[in-house]
């Protein structure tokens, strides 16, 4: 029953969670859409994916394998609306596709992915034309389809003759000085009078204090130069000086397989050579390169009014709030859109006024960029948070925006109109707003009423930092001291180990260092005149270093002993060896118990030849 | 005596601590009645004067926060925080300046009584905590070692290896927090954000931006004028100017 009870119970938790957690799942929308259903072989395509989903943040699609298009990011727009509480956001990403095959084409399913969840736009049809204007056909050979983007010029031969070759290069910008931030367009031409073996391959050129910006699509046709029909390929760039003083544009380069133009002597001694470099029957591979082109970047005249930050082109700038009500604590949207010519990516947000009855929070900013005519266009609007502080009828004042008009070789400052607001009561729950652009669940954005924490009085360190400041400030060497005090330590306990477990093995080892030390004693006595005593420590030690080496008492030790048992544990000792043992026992017992017989001449024989017979015997007593 | 010692060592904080209290009066006076830019340069000398005082730079971001410079006041709350990390004032003003970028002090899904104790210490009070235990381990192993065998050398050797033991630990801890958000991070102060290019060089193209106030990881810093930084949440990396971020 009881279990019953439990399961039940536990079903009924299960079912609640269920419930609870789903209208907190995120939703995730895609969509996708283009500009217009058909376009013509020499035109552009916009595509715009849009992506919405209830956090600040959403994914960027990820673009399907388009081979029947060029595809050119053109920027983003975000829109973002937080609407008691919740936020809602959208991000528009446009491209730019250029077609590359006439009929009907198709855009696959695009599909965005926030790790939770996908969401999957469908496809497209596109229908693409031929060019309406006749110069404009598709080349007949094969002349080059690089990939957009950059400049070049002037022109390199490629067969032919001298003055009507039948391959060349040629760049050219449509200006030789300008401002920083003015827009230059730049043209690479690739021209072909004779069939290509296959598809050239375009470097695009290096550029030095200038950006670019691709300018769709690559065209393509045919012209007369001089009498000669010549198939070509044009790539144009926007080019965007950084700062005053020299730019370049460095060397653009093709590289083609031409056809070969003469033939091959069969029995011509290099037919193998030249047979090899024709990589079969495509024709010998050559390279055209544009000369590097300078220009002159001016600097941006004098005069500039103070809130220039460095915006160049001809712009409008629009103020607008998503709303015209709002209560206290709700979040307003505030988008200033600089709308115009020029390198918008460059432009930064404009400085608001100071806005006593609202708290400003997050600027974000979309971009908008349109390739029209050669010319790079668009929008960029910058969006504010504010967050009314009190209520009543609130202005938001106008807001200006600097610019430099290169054509006109001035500086304008514009203004928007000023943006009124309805502020009414707000709820008790609604006074402050945290704002929280990261957080993908609606409880992120909570109304907390709380503000910061006042300053604090406190000053200096509390006493456990100020400890670990004493602390790791001490020098390096001071913390191996107990480092050494350890090995220290350990060996003095390893060495009382040792003695303990083998007294006889470490008397044996240490005989000799306790007979230097003897040694050392008696030659201190000897230059005293004190040679009785030197002997008696000289026999002592004697009778100590044989009796650690026999493991035998000293007491128990004859000569005859020691010497027997010396032999027995060594039998490597040589005779030399055991004599010295017995003439040196001998001469110290005789010294030892007749002490008058005890000069300092001898006994400084003596002490010198018991030190030669230790070195010897610490080499045969082993 | 040694009890006399030990409390008058412990008094020297307290000490230095009175000292000058006056003087963050003064300042904190200025902000009371909203004169925020005089109180922020008071502040600045104080964290000038003192760079180890957690709360020059907890007042400092209080007076950048009331002036509207979100990405300054973050950078000094977190220079508090790093400071004294147990202080709840610090806490609750880092997190707040935090909520009001899109971050968070604790991350989401982490338990806020083990962010707390993964923040417990200072990095000072963490590197002075195993050079403590270090020299404990190896003096209580020393005094074990020379008592070989007798019941105090016994103990001197169960207390250096405990000591060696929470050693360890406290060096895990330390390799742990070097993937701290506070380690080896900055704080984009440049207002409106900082661009954050493909290299070190305007010759690169502007790929991100980071908002003002973000805390990002500085990865690489030898540049002369870039800072390579990376965002770990959207997982990108990119240049930004040094003038655009405030190394912590």
């Amino acid at each position: 029953m009881k279990l019953q009870n439990l399961t039940a119970k536990l079903l009924h938790t299960l079912l609640l969670a269920a419930f609870l957690c789903a209208p907190a799942a995120a939703y995730l929308t895609v969509t996708a859409e283009t500009d217009q259903p058909s376009v013509e072989i020499n035109g552009n395509l916009y595509l715009t994916v849009t992506v919405s989903g209830d956090s600040a943040s959403v994914p960027e699609p990820k673009l399907p394998n388009m081979q029947n298009f060029n595809v050119y990011s053109s920027g983003r727009s975000q829109s973002i609306s937080i609407i008691n509480g919740k936020i809602t956001t959208s991000v528009s990403f446009t491209y730019i596709l250029t077609p590359r095959f006439i009929g009907a084409q198709t855009i696959p399913a695009i599909s965005v992915s926030n790790g939770k969840e996908t969401a999957v736009a469908p496809e497209l049809k596109v229908n693409v034309t031929r060019a309406s204007q006749p110069q404009q056909q598709a080349q007949p050979a094969a002349p080059p389809r690089p990939q957009p983007g950059r400049q070049p010029r002037r022109a390199q031969g490629g067969g032919g003759t001298e003055n009507h070759p039948q391959i060349f290069i040629k760049a050219e910008t449509d200006k030789k000085s300008a401002y920083p931030g003015e827009q230059i367009n730049i043209s690479i031409k690739f021209y072909t009078s004779v069939p290509l073996s296959s598809n050239p391959q375009y470097v695009p050129p290096a550029f030095k204090n200038l950006i670019s910006e691709d300018l769709p699509p690559v065209r393509t046709g045919e012209t007369d130069i001089s009498g000669v029909r010549y198939a070509y390929s044009e790539i144009k760039a926007a080019l965007f000086a950084l700062n005053p003083g020299p730019a370049e544009i460095k060397s653009a380069t093709v590289v083609a397989q031409v056809p070969s133009e003469d033939q091959i002597d069969p029995f011509d001694p290099n037919f193998f050579q030249k047979f090899m470099s024709m990589s079969g029957a495509q024709g010998q591979s050559r390279e055209f390169s544009t000369d590097p082109l300078s220009l002159d970047i001016k600097p941006l005249p004098t005069g500039a009014p103070a809130g220039f930050d460095g915006a160049v082109g001809n712009y409008t700038v629009l103020a607008s709030a998503d709303r015209a009500d709002a209560r206290v604590g709700e979040a307003v949207n505030l988008s200033i859109t600089v709308t115009g010519s020029g390198n918008l990516k460059a432009v930064t947000a404009p400085k608001l006024p100071e806005l006593g009855d609202f708290k400003v929070f997050d600027t974000m900013s979309s971009l908008d960029i349109r390739k029209e005519g050669d010319l790079i266009s668009g929008k960029k609007t910058f969006t504010y948070i504010l967050v009314p502080r009190a209520e009543g009828r609130k202005i938001v004042p106008q807001v200006k925006f600097s610019f430099f008009d290169p054509r006109a070789g001035i500086y304008k400052e514009l203004h928007t109109d000023p943006v009124a607001l309805q502020v009414e009561k707000g709820d008790q729950a609604a006074k402050s707003v945290n704002f929280n652009p990261s957080n993908a669940v609606p409880s992120a954005v909570t109304a907390s009423g709380s503000d910061i924490r006042y300053v604090s009085e406190r000053k200096g360190s509390d006493t456990l930092p100020f400890l670990a400041k004493e602390v790791t400030g001490l020098p390096l060497w001071a913390h191996a001291v107990p480092a050494a005090l350890l090995l220290l330590s350990f060996w003095l306990a390893k060495l009382n180990r040792f003695k303990s477990a083998n007294p006889l093995l470490f008397k044996f080892r240490m005989a000799r260092s306790e007979a230097s030390r003897d040694i050392g004693k008696t030659e201190a006595l000897i230059k005293a005149g004190k040679n009785g005593e030197a002997i008696a420590i000289l026999y002592d030690s004697y009778m100590a270093y044989l009796s650690d080496k026999c493991g035998v008492k000293v007491s128990a030790l004859t000569i005859k002993k020691a010497v027997d048992l010396i032999k027995a544990r060594f039998p490597r000792v040589s005779e030399r060896s055991v004599e010295e043992i017995q003439e040196l026992w001998s001469a110290l017992e005789l010294r030892h118990f007749s002490p008058s017989a005890a000069e300092a001449e001898g006994t400084r024989d003596l002490a010198r030849k018991y030190s030669l017979l230790i070195e010897l015997l610490e080499k045969e007593l082993k | 005596m040694r009890h006399i010692l030990l409390l008058c060592l412990l008094a020297l904080p307290a000490a230095a601590a009175a000292y000058d209290l006056g003087e963050m009066a003064e300042f904190n006076d200025h902000y009371k009645n909203a004169r925020y830019e005089d109180a922020l340069e008071g502040y600045k000398k104080v964290i000038a004067r003192e760079p180890a005082n957690p709360w020059g730079y907890y007042n400092a971001g209080n007076a950048l926060f009331r002036l509207g410079r979100m990405g300054p006041a973050i950078f000094n709350y977190a220079k508090a925080f790093t400071l004294d990390p147990r202080s709840s004032d610090i806490r609750a003003n880092l997190d707040f300046a935090l909520r009001q970028t899109g971050q968070t002090l604790v991350p989401e899904n982490a338990p806020r009584v083990l962010h707390y104790l993964y923040y417990s210490l200072s990095d000072t009070e963490l590197q002075a905590a195993a050079i403590l235990l270090f020299w404990l381990a190896c003096l209580s192993g020393g005094a074990g070692f020379l008592l070989d065998g007798s019941k105090p050398g016994r103990l001197a050797g169960k207390a250096s290896m405990g000591a060696a033991g929470l050693l360890l630990l406290s060096l895990a801890w330390m390799g742990a927090r070097q993937s701290s958000t506070f380690t080896s991070a900055g704080v984009v102060t440049k207002s409106g954000g900082a661009r954050m290019l493909s290299g070190p060089g305007e010759n690169f193209k502007t790929y991100a931006s980071a908002p003002e106030g973000r805390l990002v990881k500085i990865m690489d810093a030898d540049d002369e004028t870039y800072y390579e930084i990376g965002l770990s949440k959207e997982g990108i990396k990119g240049w930004a100017l040094k003038t655009d971020v405030d190394r912590l």
